[in-house]
């Protein structure tokens, strides 16, 4: 099941976005996809790409250049922290790594090898014993830094204290590869281990200070080249997520009730290791409590979230993710829990965050009087896809969408003298798993016509509506036959032809109480049956009718050329 | 503590009233002491609620019974969490109509069928358990449920807190087109101004256990005289208007444990001014069939101090 398909839009820094739809839209899926708190299974989050950059992205993906695939990739690998390519290291670069691995083992194993040939006594044990320490370094160091290890920035100390206790194995391991080195010798691990440390304990000293920084220079130079082709993954990643956070919908479920305040907000200062310093830890919660309004913070800090209001709640969850003075917040949904008299104060509250701190909001919301007073730009969602997407003015003053009116139209409005004409849409919204043909919005829109997607399942249920209703007589079976025909049979002794001219006649006359007929191409009689051939249909793209204003719905023409529509 | 404190009212048949406020004000305290459904810790300590000349606060448990359901129901609040996930919603429906009416079986499962069409749902559904209803499909549910007597007043409490935009809109219209249909009063219970805005003829405004304002809808909402209605009007955002950010009030509702002296609304109040915080206003008439509790308003009475009453549980 797809819960979110084909949704692409762009957030400018400094910027209030808002996504809007009804619940279920994947609006709250989005935003998680967007900071990976899910995994997406296709597509790109981009952060910080450079205008030029996009720019290159957009023509490739327009143009049909032969390695357009290669540069697409490029640019992802370095910005969007959807590339999931990462495990998937290139078959060359391990090969060159190994192979420099191979040079290591040359250079510590064979030289000293080499040079036993020639000078003979103690010398030989202390270069193989350092020759074993630098191959066990350098070994550890790269294979642990290679994908498919996830790294993080304590990996190459890791490595380098494994290194040591590898070195320490190595004698032993050796015993058992060649048995024939110690013979007649019962295999005895700590004897092996302690005959070595004996006979040449200097080597064996030097041996564990030069494995561990072998080990750890390695990971370093393997784990920058990662990051140089890797881009946003693995190592930068969790630096990333510094920079982009999220307020939660429900303040009374998001809070831990065991933490304090102190606790909630200290965090991710801790976690993020941002400061270590006790009293610069408090020093900084301070700071946030009071930018997220809780004056004095003295009076906050040690007090659980039980013996707090809503809205300090709010502010609490607020002041967490401003802890780490991130650039990107996704809000999803953060005033809807709370009293209207304190939202606005909530609202106030970000939008001066905005100014001050210079932050980009994307905002989650179902409702369209907040969408309006807040948003820059909005997109409108139905059933995982954008049907509308605009500045605020276009969007709600200027709805092109039938949704979107129809969302707009619904909104109460608190002026009892304004009342509007309301359009209701019927229904639910269709389960994300069985998901409409054609236009997604198409079973509930008002202004539904022939070409949005009309199934043989929907016309066949609304001839066998209109058939228990008495409206179609002589006709007994309404059978959707494939998704593109509808076959109906007749009652014994009725003709084709009487029956298919009444057929004809009902459905001109009901097409426009009966949206679903309009779907009806052609009524044809078969033999003893009659079939009813449906119009063809498309899904309509999201046509662009200006700068950043795109409108999903076959009845919007696009302004200049015609947009070939994806044909199914 | 006193959860609701001089609250008072009165309904008119066929007509809808709205009962404002925010969370924790006591609105839901005020529409279950109209049942006489208080839990076991709370008492309604004195006052009347007069029904058809009646004083429910004074009839027997056995009289109060026969006019719950029958003659005033209730939507509870939360159609989600109402139901009983382990019984089909036609039983459900049922069990009223049963206990009620004296009717039989069959002659309920029919009225079911009724109910249920006449909230919108196929009538083949009411075998189907609550988990295979959507929300709004719930509250509908709910809605028959609380019709299933044909009750006289019906108590909607937050019927569309939780629901979508559209769904809510459809609720509302339903409730709009039953209240016109069944000739029912209806008391809608919401934080949601706007709510309010297009469904009822009258309006009650209460903050912090009491009541601030009431008056016809069209007046409080276009000359709000309370300085809480006045920033709760102005608290939300219009789409049809201009792009500012609503106005909002300052500080948090107060706690009914310790609330403030006085008017309860003077810690948040702009217009606060000494006689505030030393007694407290009266709802009384401010203006033809307009009562607001304020002392901005000159004959506005000050409320006679009651002896505290200790209760034992």
């Amino acid at each position: 099941m797809r819960a979110v398909d084909g949704v692409s839009f762009d957030v400018k820094r400094g910027e209030v976005f808002c996504l809007v739809g009804e619940s279920g839209c994947g609006k709250t899926t989005t935003g998680k996809a967007l900071l990976r708190l899910v995994d997406a299974t296709e597509g790109d989050v981009f952060f910080e790409l450079p205008t030029e950059e996009y720019r290159r992205y957009e023509e490739l993906r327009a143009g049909r250049a032969p390695d357009a695939a290669a540069r697409i990739d490029a640019i992802r690998r370095k910005y969007s922290f959807s590339w999931t390519e990462q495990l998937a290291w290139d078959t060359r670069q391990i090969l060159f790594w190994l192979g420099a691995v191979a040079a290591a083992f040359v250079l510590g194993v064979g030289l000293p090898a080499l040079a036993a040939a020639g000078i003979p006594g103690a010398l030989v044990n202390t270069g193989f014993i350092l020759g074993a320490s630098l191959l066990c370094g350098l070994l550890l160091g790269v294979i642990g830094s290679l994908p498919p290890t996830r790294p993080s920035a304590r990996t190459p100390t890791v490595l380098a204290l494994l290194s040591i206790l590898a070195f320490n194995l190595f004698p032993i391991v050796a015993a058992l590869g060649w048995p024939a080195t110690l013979p007649g010798a019962p295999f005895d691990a700590p004897g092996i281990w302690a005959t070595v440390w004996g006979a040449s304990s200097f080597a064996m000293l030097l041996g564990v200070i030069v494995a561990p920084i072998a080990a750890g220079a390695a990971s370093k130079i393997v784990l920058a080249r990662r990051r140089e082709t890797e881009g946003l993954l693995g190592v930068k990643m969790r630096t990333l997520r510094r920079r982009l956070h999220l307020i939660f919908q429900d303040p009374y479920e998001s809070l831990n009730p065991k933490q304090s305040v102190f606790e909630i907000v200290s965090e991710p200062l801790v976690v993020n290791k941002i400061a270590h310093d006790p009293e610069e830890i408090a020093a900084l919660v301070a700071r946030s409590l009071e930018d997220a309004g809780l004056r004095p913070a003295s009076e906050f800090v040690f007090r659980f979230p039980h013996e707090l209001s809503g809205g300090q709640r709010q502010r609490v969850s607020i002041a967490a993710a401003l802890a780490l003075e991130p650039d990107f917040i996704v809000a999803d949904e953060p005033v809807s829990m709370l009293d209207v008299s304190i939202r606005t104060e909530i609202l106030q509250l970000m939008m001066d965050l905005r100014e001050k701190r210079g932050l980009t909001y994307l905002f989650i919301t179902h409702d369209l009087g907040l969408a309006w007073i807040l948003a820059d730009r909005i997109a409108v969602m139905y059933l995982g896809k954008i049907v509308e997407q605009g500045t605020a003015e276009q969007v709600i003053s200027h709805p092109k969408h039938p949704y979107t009116q129809a969302l707009i139209s619904v909104v109460p409005s608190p002026d009892p003298r304004h009342l509007v004409k309301r359009t209701i849409l019927k229904g639910e919204r269709p389960d994300a798993v069985n998901i409409p043909s054609g236009c997604r919005f198409h079973p509930r829109c008002p202004v539904a016509f022939e070409r949005c997607g009309w199934s043989a399942d929907e016309v066949a249920e609304e001839l066998t509506s209109l058939s228990s209703g008495g409206r179609l007589p002589g006709i007994i079976g309404i059978e959707a036959q494939d998704s593109r025909a509808v076959t109906l049979r007749m009652a014994p002794g009725v003709s084709a032809g009487v029956a298919a001219a009444t057929l004809r006649q009902i459905v001109s006359e009901n097409r426009d109480s009966r949206l679903a007929l309009k779907g009806v191409a052609e009524i044809r009689e078969s033999g003893d049956a009659i079939q009813v051939t449906l119009q063809s249909w498309a899904e309509p793209p999201l046509i662009e009718l200006g700068p950043g204003n795109a409108v999903a719905c076959h009845l919007v023409t696009p302004p200049a050329e015609a947009v070939p529509a994806v044909t199914a | 503590m006193h959860a609701v404190d001089g609250v008072s009212f009165d309904l008119d048949e066929g007509e809808a009233l709205g009962l404002a406020g925010e969370s924790g004000c006591g609105k839901t305290t005020t529409a279950l002491s109209l049942m006489r459904l208080l839990p076991y810790n709370g008492k309604i300590v004195s006052g009347s609620i007069l029904f058809r000349g009646r004083d429910l606060v004074k009839v027997s448990d056995l009289r109060i019974r026969k006019i719950r359901w029958k003659e005033i129901s209730i939507i509870f609040q939360g159609a989600m969490n109402s139901l009983n996930p382990v019984r089909n919603i036609g039983q459900q429906i049922a069990e009223p109509i049963i206990l009620h009416e004296k009717v039989d079986e069959d002659e309920a499962t029919n009225r079911v069928g009724e109910l249920l069409e006449l909230v919108g749902i196929n009538r083949d559904r009411r075998r189907d358990f609550p988990h295979e209803f959507s929300g709004g499909m719930r509250q509908r549910v709910m809605i028959a449920m609380a019709l299933a007597c044909n009750p006289k007043i019906v108590i909607a409490d937050e019927p569309v807190t939780a629901l979508d935009v559209m769904i809510q809109a459809q609720i509302l219209e339903l409730l709009e087109r039953l209240r016109k249909e069944l000739h029912l009063s209806m008391i809608l219970i919401s934080h949601d101004l706007s709510v309010m805005a297009e469904t009822c003829e009258k309006v009650a405004i209460m903050y912090g256990g009491k009541m601030m304002e009431v008056g016809k809808t069209v007046d409080v909402f276009t000359d709000p005289k309370h300085p809480y209605t006045q920033g709760l009007v102005a608290a939300f955002p219009d789409i049809r208007g201009q792009r500012t950010m609503p106005a909002s009030i300052p500080g948090d509702v107060p706690s009914l444990i310790n609330p403030p002296s006085g008017c309860v609304f003077h810690p948040r109040c702009k217009f606060a001014f000494d006689r505030c915080t030393a007694a407290e206003p009266a709802l009384a008439e401010v203006t033809p069939g307009r009562r607001a509790a304020c002392f901005l308003y000159p004959g506005v009475p000050e409320v006679t101090p009651r002896p505290m009453t200790v209760e034992a549980r």
